[in-house]
């Protein structure tokens, strides 16, 4: 009967409806993404970027420099779209983005931790030659070496991560300690007692799920996670030295304790260090924006000083962390991406906001003594901050990387850290040597 | 009539035809989204494969790298979670289950409302809830219980026994009011006569329990028990909620997880595949056990 | 007498009992809804008791999901809204056909399609995530309602329950629909499919709940925030990185009122379909 029939159609129809029920949604938002491409032609109409980031501090920073593109570049006008996610899901989600060839913003802003990830087989990140070179010799050129793969840039600093001592007066002056006088890291355990002795907190907090100030500490002796050659050395005697050494601080000399959360970003650790939780950290440069966002009850009493060294013809620093911002070759507006990051991190006036919108240090060391740099800090004991990056510009020494480089960090900060120096299950040479064979596990595959 | 229409007829009238397009849809499903990515699962296994890319043959070399500490301890944290569950949830499903079956319990249809209503959850939300509860400050609910009852404050997700305890209390908390409806449902099933009679032999209530209850539960007990089992292998959102930014000394690293950040951290899917493969050796077992141990398949024809 | 004195005092106590298992259940969950109303920041910070303090309390955080920049937040809700009813409906319609098949008809390779069925129920998909995610690649399906519904549409669970519930009925209702002309897919539709109803009733509680609360799959799928599903979106806002918790408290209330709601009034189903969801998993 025809009705039969007219019911079978109805099926089918009513099946192929659903189905394209499915199927619709994925067609209609690609029609903005296609209209993008004709936006750029007129000249008015700001032109969308998607920009990733993990670090919602920076979101301010960009839209600054957003401002200054639009009205220096008014026939190219630009619009950020800007989302945040967390650290570790925003790079898998990333590098899924860019193995599936969908879903990649225009820019974004890579920590270093996962950057060599993004440099292995065939690399989904915009070159950005054409915009370094003629301001590479500005700049502190290591920091372009660590988002470099064969002579090509992919990804532009955000600051040098030089490592310094964070000090807090207040403890250290009720034992009578001078940080000027703490020279070695010996100076600095014998500090460490007199602080244990007269207040009773600890003299530093260690990073125990993340790697600082581990990684410093080696860098600053010349030693590394990996060998220029990308050859793992975790387990060389300097690297099990220094983490027995770390060891000792905390369980001998009771001078240290472990971040509470782990790491200098948890967000248990900033109250812990606000209500004057411990005497000092070792971080980067960088780590001044976290004391002005999330420790408001520390200012005036924080001093930055270079790292101690553990012996003759270590470092004062090391350049330490990193975000390098990428453009993605999925990007339909490669070359205004590429101009509009310039703008944002290249320039002198770039670099001098920098400092005053995040508080990093620079990577462009020709803006150092400018006179916003020189400006004394009410926050940091109202010194001349830059004064300590000039005096040590030439200990800045940068991390190897290559292709292991994130997964010895995550070796590092999951397990090498956490079972030497919290969990205690191993000791700081097992710990190591583990790491050590895990990555070279990776290197032979 | 034309003859055409004939043919369709017979077609739509035929009693052999019809349950094959009935079932063409599972077939297909089947052919596409299963078959194929089992063997191109297998297929990877045996390949050197960075996202999408090209696969390189590397043999055998990612199931050496399975013998890793990592691994280890994925395998690890799955069969410790699932040994938990097995001992808290179906226990306590029972005491429940036995307890809101008293048919003179004022209010039992609310408590039985009340201990379903977390399944109701997505994991995410559980865990949202469970991450305020167990703070690591001192004011954070059971850090405050703690320390009232003179304990210290914990960090609870930093070492790897209360990090157990985190995902076992999540998980029992999630699941317990399903595996009490099981429960209340296999108690239903059991005549009222058999209680009759046990009075009248005298038998108290928990003779009555022991002697009747659960020897006839036990079918629904071996049935939880594979779900659990099922389920504690392929655990992924308890561990997820807690430790989404990385998992200190593995703490909380399942076996999923870690296929998980194989290939969409360390964009390692060869690797990631091999663990796949791992993981279903290891629940094609568990289910075989069940099946041959008590015939599960013919008793649910 | 006496008996009956003893009895109530042990009755009073299980209810005592089981007041207090009440209070645990609940407890998250007022925590979390407690915790909705306040600056979030503070809460992972410092903690929170379980009194309510009218004066730390605000309706600032419902504002900024609601009216606010929180705006994405409707985004998902949307999103897991849509992907849950059209998952939910082409689910059911395949699902229900061939579990009806299997259990009414009587045709060469039954038994090995219905082994299939069960073969498929043992496998955890999280093993087949991979090959399944490139397939999505391929399939150019990848952040896609589609990419989120296809891979599991045709549900192993469903049609084991549609086949054991099929099976129960009478044949002779199908006998008397061929008499009347009805050919096999009218008598599908007219006649069996409303014999079904209870099972449907079921299966669309299991379904939705799975999908609706799905989180492993749509995370590998979604790949932009205007795409998210609920438990997506909110899992990206647990981070120390960001200031999100505001926008994730309140938006895990949000996410659990709509089912509780559905769950009061429709009890029975509810638990029909989710201890369904066992049925050797």
């Amino acid at each position: 009967m025809k009705k039969r029939l007219a019911l079978l159609l109805a099926i089918v129809m009513l099946a192929s409806m659903l189905l394209t029920a499915c199927t619709a949604p994925d067609t209609t938002p690609k029609t903005p993404g296609e209209d993008k491409g004709k936006d750029e032609s007129k000249a008015a109409e700001p032109t969308p970027l998607n920009f990733w980031v993990f670090e919602e501090l920076h979101v301010a920073f960009y839209k600054d420099a957003l401002n200054s593109w639009n009205e220096a570049n008014p026939d190219r006008p630009v619009e950020l779209v800007v989302e945040s996610y967390p650290n570790a899901e925003m790079h898998n989600k990333l590098l899924i983005a860019i193995q599936s060839g969908v879903g990649a913003p225009d820019i974004v802003d890579i920590n270093i931790n996962y950057f060599a990830n993004f440099l292995m087989g065939d690399i989904q990140l915009a070159e950005l030659n054409r915009v370094v070179d003629p301001v590479r010799q500005y700049f502190v050129e290591s920091r372009f070496d660590i988002y470099s793969k064969n002579g090509k840039v992919y990804g532009l600093p955000t600051h040098v991560g030089a490592t310094v001592a964070y000090y807090n007066m207040e403890i250290l002056d009720k034992a009578g300690v001078n940080p000027d006088d703490i020279v070695t890291w010996d100076d600095f355990i014998e500090a460490g007692k007199k602080v244990k002795a007269a207040t009773g907190i600890p003299m530093i907090a260690f990073e125990v799920s993340d790697q600082r100030p581990f990684w410093p500490m080696i860098v600053q002796r010349g030693s590394d996670y990996l060998d220029k050659d990308g050859k793992v050395i975790l387990d060389n005697d300097i690297n099990i030295d220094t983490l027995n050494r770390m060891y000792e601080m905390m369980y001998e000399h009771e001078i240290a304790v472990a971040m509470p959360g782990g790491k200098s970003w948890a967000e248990e650790f900033f109250p812990f260090m606000n209500s004057g939780g411990a005497a000092s950290i070792v971080m980067p440069m960088w780590y001044m924006s976290r004391f002005l966002a999330y420790m408001p009850d520390l200012e005036g009493k924080i001093v930055i000083r270079p790292m101690p060294i553990w012996e003759e013809g270590n470092t004062r620093s090391a350049g330490i962390g990193g975000t390098g911002t990428a453009v993605t070759l999925q990007s339909k507006h490669l070359d205004l991406a590429i101009d509009f990051l310039a703008h944002a991190k290249l320039t002198k006036e770039a670099n001098i906001r920098i400092w005053e919108m995040l508080k990093f240090d620079p990577p462009r060391w020709d803006v150092w003594d400018a006179p916003q740099l020189q400006e004394p800090h009410p926050y940091f004991g109202n010194e001349k901050i830059f004064n300590v990056m000039l005096q040590m510009k030439d200990e800045i020494s940068s991390p190897n990387i290559s292709d292991l480089s994130a997964a010895a960090q995550d070796v590092v900060k999951q397990n090498v850290m956490f079972r030497a120096l919290h969990e205690r299950s191993m000791t700081p040479e097992e710990a190591l040597k583990a790491g050590a064979e895990e990555l070279r596990s990776l290197e032979n595959k | 009539m034309p003859k055409g229409s004939l043919g369709i007829k017979s077609f739509l009238y035929s009693q052999t035809v019809a349950p094959y397009i009935f079932i063409l849809p599972f077939l297909l499903s089947f052919l596409i989204f299963f078959l194929y990515p089992t063997i191109n699962t297998v297929y990877m296994s045996f390949h050197e494969v960075y996202g999408m890319g090209n696969m390189n043959f590397i043999g055998l070399s990612n199931y050496q790298r399975l013998f890793n500490q990592n691994f280890y301890d994925a395998i690890r944290t799955n069969t410790l979670y699932t040994f938990f569950l097995i001992i808290i949830l179906i226990p306590l499903a029972i005491l429940f289950a036995t307890l809101l079956n008293i048919k003179y319990l004022r209010g039992r249809n609310f408590f039985k409302s009340v201990l379903f209503i977390p399944a109701l959850t997505s994991i995410i939300v559980a865990g949202v809830a469970f991450r305020l509860l167990f703070g690591e400050s001192e004011a954070a609910f059971m850090n405050s219980i703690l320390i009232r009852l003179g304990f210290p404050a914990q960090r609870w997700a930093f070492s790897h026994s209360t990090g157990m305890l985190l995902m076992v209390s999540l998980a029992t908390w999630k699941m317990v009011g399903i595996y009490m409806v099981y429960f209340i449902s296999g108690l239903q099933a059991i005549p009222e006569e058999l209680y009759e009679s046990a009075e009248i032999d005298g038998a108290n209530s928990i003779s009555k329990f022991t002697r009747i209850t659960l020897p006839l539960l036990k079918p629904i007990v071996i049935y939880a028990l594979t779900i659990i089992i099922f389920d504690g292998y392929r655990m992924f959102g308890e561990s997820y909620v807690f430790w989404n930014e990385g998992m200190p000394g593995n703490i909380g690293l399942t076996i999923v997880r870690y296929i998980y950040q194989q290939a969409f951290q360390r964009n390692d899917m060869g690797f990631g595949s091999a663990i796949g493969i791992v993981l279903l050796t290891i629940v094609l077992t568990i289910n075989l056990i069940q099946l041959r141990f008590f015939g599960a398949f013919k008793k649910e024809e | 007498m006496r008996k009956k004195a003893k009895f109530n005092w042990s009755i009073w106590l299980i209810f005592l009992f089981f007041i207090i298992v009440s209070f645990v259940m609940l407890l998250p969950l007022y925590y979390l809804i407690l915790g909705s109303f306040r600056n979030s920041k503070d809460l992972f910070r410092f903690g929170m008791d379980l009194v309510i303090r009218p004066e730390l309390m605000s309706l600032d955080n419902y504002k900024y999901i609601l009216f606010g920049d929180g705006k994405i937040y409707l985004h998902w809700y949307k999103n897991s809204v849509l992907i849950t009813f059209l998952f939910t409906i082409s689910s059911l319609f395949f699902s229900a056909m061939v579990g009806y098949a299997l259990g009414v008809y009587n045709f060469k390779g039954k038994n090995f399609v219905f082994v299939l069925v069960l073969f498929v129920m043992m496998i955890p998909l999280e093993i087949l995530m991979l090959p399944l995610y490139r397939l999505t690649v391929r399939f150019k399906i990848i952040n896609t309602y589609s990419g989120v519904i296809l891979p599991f549409m045709v549900s192993p669970l469903a049609i084991f329950f549609f086949r054991q519930y099929a099976s129960g009925l009478g044949k002779d209702f199908m006998a008397a629909g061929r008499i009347d002309g009805c050919t096999e897919f009218g008598l599908y539709f007219k006649i069996m499919v409303p014999l079904m109803k209870p099972a449907f009733g079921a299966m669309t509680i299991l379904l939705a709940m799975q999908s609706w609360n799905s989180f492993v799959w749509p995370l590998i799928v979604l790949r932009t925030n205007q795409k998210f599903t609920l438990p997506i979106g909110l899992s990206s806002l647990m981070t120390p990185y960001g200031n999100n918790y505001d926008m994730l408290i309140a938006g895990a209330v949000l996410a659990i009122i709509p089912i509780v709601i559905v769950f009061l009034f429709n009890q029975r189903s509810f638990i029909a379909g989710l201890s369904a969801g066992g049925i050797k998993g």
